[in-house]
Formats: C-alpha cells, structure tokens, sequence
C-alpha cells in the first residue's frame, strides 16, 4: 500500500503523459482524418464531388492500413517516423504512429456519419446557388456534427488504449507504468491503481463527448 | 417569348448494368411557361417529372435539348454561373430538407448569405419573410419543434428569400394532410398573386392541380402527353393518362365497377350527358326531356368549377319508352354532348 502512495506523484505524471499522447494523436489523426473521411464521402458516386475512381484508391488505402495491428503497426511505420519526425523510439514516435492509426479509424467513422445526412438538404443547398466547398463546411458539418463529436470521443478512448503500448518503443505512459512498476515487479495494486485512472480518464472523456454532442444536437 | 422554354429536352441516366441501353427520364420534352403562370407537371411516380424541374434549375445536367430561362441557354453555362442562376430560382421539396442545425430564422436566412446580402438587410428581409408565411414567433425554434405544415411554410420563406422570379414546388405537399395542404397551397398562391411569381408545381395529385394552377402538362414515361390550360384539360381530356388522373377528383362517363354498381341500382335507360361548357344551359337540356314525357333521375356525376367557369358530367336514368328516350336523345345532342350507356339487358 506504501508503494502505491510513494508512486501516486509518478502515477498523475504518467497519467498527464498517456493524455499527452491522446490529444495530440487526436488532434492531428483528427484533422487529417475528417479530411480521409470527407474525401470517402464527397467523391462517392453522385455525391458532389463524383470521383469514383478516387473514392475507390482512398477506399482501399484505409481499408489496408486500419485492420493492422496497433502494436505491429508501431513497428512496421518506424522508418517512415525516422525520416519524418527524426525518431523512431519515445513519445513523439508514439504520437506520430498513433495520429496516422488514428487518421484511417476516424475516416471511417467521419465518412459513416456523413453518409446518413439527408442528400435532399445538400440538394436544396445547391438549389440556393451554394459552391460546394461552402455546402461542405457550412452544410455538411453543421448537420452531422453532434454524432461526429461522438465519434471524435469513440477515437479518443480507442487512443488511451492505443497509447497503452507506448513502451513498445520507449515511450511513457499509463501502459509502460503499469508493465514496470505493477506487473513486472508482481504489484498488482500498482497495476490496478493505473488501471483505475484509464477508467477515470475515459469516463471523463466520454461525459465530456456526451454533454457536447446533446448540446449540438439539442437533446 | 416565354420565361421559361424547354425545347426537346431529354434527360438520360446510365443504366446500372454494363451494356444496357441508358435509361431516359425525360424524352423529349418541349415546354413553354410564362411569368405569371402556376403550370402544374402531374405524373405517377417514375413519369420523370421530379428530374425535370431539376432540369429547370441545372441540379442536373441535360443530356441534349436547351433549357431557357428569360431567353438565357443554361445549358451552356458553367458551374460558377449556373450558381447565379439558381440564386434566382427558389425550389421546395415534398421532405421540406430544412437544416436541421440551423434556426428557423437561420434556414431562412441562408440563401441570402450565399448571395452576399448584407447583415441588416437579411435580418429585415427575414423578418419579413416569417411575416410572409405566418411564423414570426417561430423564428428561433428548431426545424424538428415544428410541425409538417409549419416546416413547409418555412421551406418557403426560405425559397423565397432572394426574391427569385420562379419556383419550383416538387411535390411540396404530398407529405402534409389535407388541411395543411389547402394552407400551403394558399400560401404559394399568394406568393403568385403579390410577388408575381412564376411558379412550377410537381405533383401526382389532381387535387392540386385544380386548385392551384393555371396551365398543366400531364407526364407519363418521360413524355408530355397532354397540356393546356387547367380548365380544357379537365373539362376535355383527350389521353388516357389524362382521363385518369382527371377521373380522380371528376365523376365522369361511368365506366367498369362504376357502371356495373349504377346497372344494379338502376336498371333502366342510362345516358351521360357532358356540360363541357358553361354556356350551355341545363334548364334546356332537362325541358326536353321533361317535353318528351320521360322520368328523369340524376343518379351519377355532378358540376366542377374551376376559373371561375363550370363543366360536368351528369348521368341520368331516363324512363319512357326507347322510341320516345331515342328522339329526345337526337335533339339533346345538338347542344351537349351524350354517351349512350344504354339499359340493362
């Protein structure tokens, strides 16, 4: 019980380490990957940018990197993070493989959330004379924002668990906390405290994820 | 020259399956409408109405023919400029296709940004809009707080927002009820009367037509089969098409279940006569059989006004005997016209 209390101040930082990641992940496999999701939705055919054979390169292209692995994946990108960021191990590295994971799995989830707007109002937006880029972020966005905001949250927590196998290559966090100090050194309590903050921090995030998507939506 | 000229217009999509010929919604179709009218386009579904009003605004590309609007060829324009256009010409739709994120005001509203208007202006303009369909106190609610009718109403204001000279109505009350209907068809009434505007009404429903319209084309299979003016098209319809969608809302010359159902009731002498006018006088056409001695029962049919002028079709058991019924008949045709739907046998 000592050890628990002795390890709390480590346990909040690597807690702040493992949120590190996640937003960061999140915000740039967010970004790029509402942009993926977009692109899958706004080039399908007799959508408003009808791109058949785009959509069906980009249909592919998620489809092969979204089902790897996580803990693979970190590897197998290790040279593209080389040449990009200028590491392959630590944090950063971690950040980088988990925005692009993250990249193909909000694609998808941006790309179902578009498909169920009604098309009758993208049409009647045409109808008043609006370019498309405007029916995008003035149409597009604005009516399927509130499940978007959910899946955003969906991301997230897929990320806390994403960020969990950091230590695979020598980054921090939760994960690598609960590996070094709980289960290698046979302290479960250790591992069931870091256990508990992943609970705490998904349950905040997905209340937050919540209250903002009724507010968008209005119930 | 009239508003709006389509001259030949067809409108083909590729089939589904490789090596299938195209299909044609629009097959050739040569429309003129002038400002001012309401011109129905009545169909069943699939007739291929709905793709052509999207002809109208360039929703949809023509695959040939010309589509004019104010003598302009929009088939010729580019996207940028065929934005312009549309900005002119306000479109409801049976789904009413509100923004759902945006308010009342804010859907009204929206059209008028895309045409650059400034901020005070477009607060006056909606304003006056909500004014317009009755829906000032609604402004800040939400399209999923209203009801079907107040929906469309808002749909409405919305197309009217940028002052267009035309709209186009797809089925914009097929998804409402009867009374609801009867409001918003009013309303685009008034929208013709007191803005003067153009409108075209897509419709499988009779009913609006006749309530409505000044002109109509009957659609079937992506061609215009029948048009005119409302009141010769139901007065006269010349199609089968035609006599059908008119037998919805008009008691005509009984025919098949009808007529079998009046045999059962009414086994005597059964004559139709058609008023195809007002002008001409029943009192004439019933003196002549009252002259002949015969008993006269109306027992199908009835008069319909429409403009301001009346026709019917009046279906009337006559008893007598058949030489007597015979001459009457021959004089009552110099002025009307008779179907002969003869005695039970």
């Amino acid at each position: 019980m000592n050890d628990i209390i002795d390890l709390l101040p480590k346990l909040l930082s690597e807690a702040g380490t493992t949120l590190w990641i996640v937003c960061a992940s999140l915000f740039f496999g967010g970004i790029a990957g509402t942009l993926v999701g977009l692109a899958l939705f706004l080039t399908r055919k007799g959508a408003l940018f009808d791109q058949p054979v785009v959509q069906g390169v980009l249909n592919v292209v998620v489809n092969i990197f979204r089902p790897i692995p996580f803990i693979i994946f970190i590897a197998a990108i290790q040279p593209l993070s080389r040449i990009v960021i200028g590491t392959g191990i630590g944090d950063n590295a971690m950040i980088f493989a988990a925005s692009i994971a993250a990249t193909f799995g909000t694609s998808r989830i941006v790309e179902q959330n578009l498909v169920s707007i009604s098309p009758g109002v993208i049409e009647a937006a045409r109808a008043m004379g609006a370019s498309r880029f405007r029916i995008v972020w003035s149409v597009i966005i604005p009516e399927a924002l509130g499940p978007l905001i959910l899946g955003y949250t969906f991301v997230f927590v897929a990320l806390v668990d994403m960020a969990a196998v950091a230590g695979t290559i020598g980054g921090k966090g939760l994960g690598t906390f609960a590996l070094q100090y709980g289960f290698k050194q046979f302290n479960p309590l250790v591992t069931w405290a870091a256990v508990i903050a992943i609970i705490i921090i998904v349950q905040l995030a997905q209340a937050l994820g919540n209250l903002l998507a009724r507010k968008v939506m209005r119930r | 020259m009239a508003l709006i000229e389509l001259r030949d217009v067809v409108k083909e999509y590729p089939s589904p399956k490789r090596g299938e010929p195209a299909m044609r919604a629009v097959d050739g179709v040569s429309i003129d409408i002038d400002a001012g009218d309401i011109f129905g386009i009545i169909g069943y579904s699939g007739a291929g109405k709905s793709t052509l009003v999207r002809l109208v605004n360039a929703l949809e590309p023509v695959t040939s023919g010309s589509v004019s609007i104010d003598g302009t060829d929009i088939t010729t324009l580019g996207e940028s400029a065929l934005r312009g256009v549309r900005q002119g010409i306000g479109m409801v739709f049976q789904q009413f296709n509100l923004f759902n994120s945006r308010t009342v005001a804010g859907n009204v509203e929206y059209p008028l940004v895309i045409a650059k208007t400034p901020r005070a202006e477009r607060q006056r303009r909606v304003a006056e809009l909500l004014e317009f369909v009755g829906l000032a106190d609604k402004a800040r609610a939400y399209p999923d707080q209203l009801s079907g009718g107040q929906k469309q109403r808002v749909g409405i204001a919305r197309a009217l927002a940028t002052n267009p000279r035309i709209l186009l109505a797809d089925e914009s009350t097929s998804a409402l009820d009867p009374q609801t209907t009867a409001d918003v068809l009013e309303l685009l009434r008034r929208a013709n009367e007191e803005l003067g505007l153009t409108i075209i009404v897509i419709t499988h429903e009779m009913d609006v037509v006749k309530t409505i319209c000044s002109h109509v084309a009957v659609m079937e299979r992506g061609r215009v089969v029948e048009r005119g003016e409302v009141f010769d098209v139901f007065a006269t319809p010349t199609t089968s098409a035609a006599k059908r969608f008119v037998s919805t809302i008009v008691q005509g010359v009984p025919a098949d279940a009808e007529l079998e159902e009046l045999r059962r009731r009414h086994p005597g002498r059964l004559v139709t006569v058609s008023l195809a006018d007002g002008s001409v006088p029943q009192a004439e056409i019933f003196r002549i059989l009252g002259d002949a001695g015969l008993g006269v029962h109306v027992v199908y049919g009835g008069m319909n006004e429409i403009g301001g002028r009346s026709f019917g079709h009046l279906t009337l058991e006559l008893a007598g005997s058949s030489t007597a019924v015979d001459a009457a008949l021959l004089r009552i045709r110099d002025i009307a016209p008779v179907t002969d739907l003869g005695a039970a046998a």
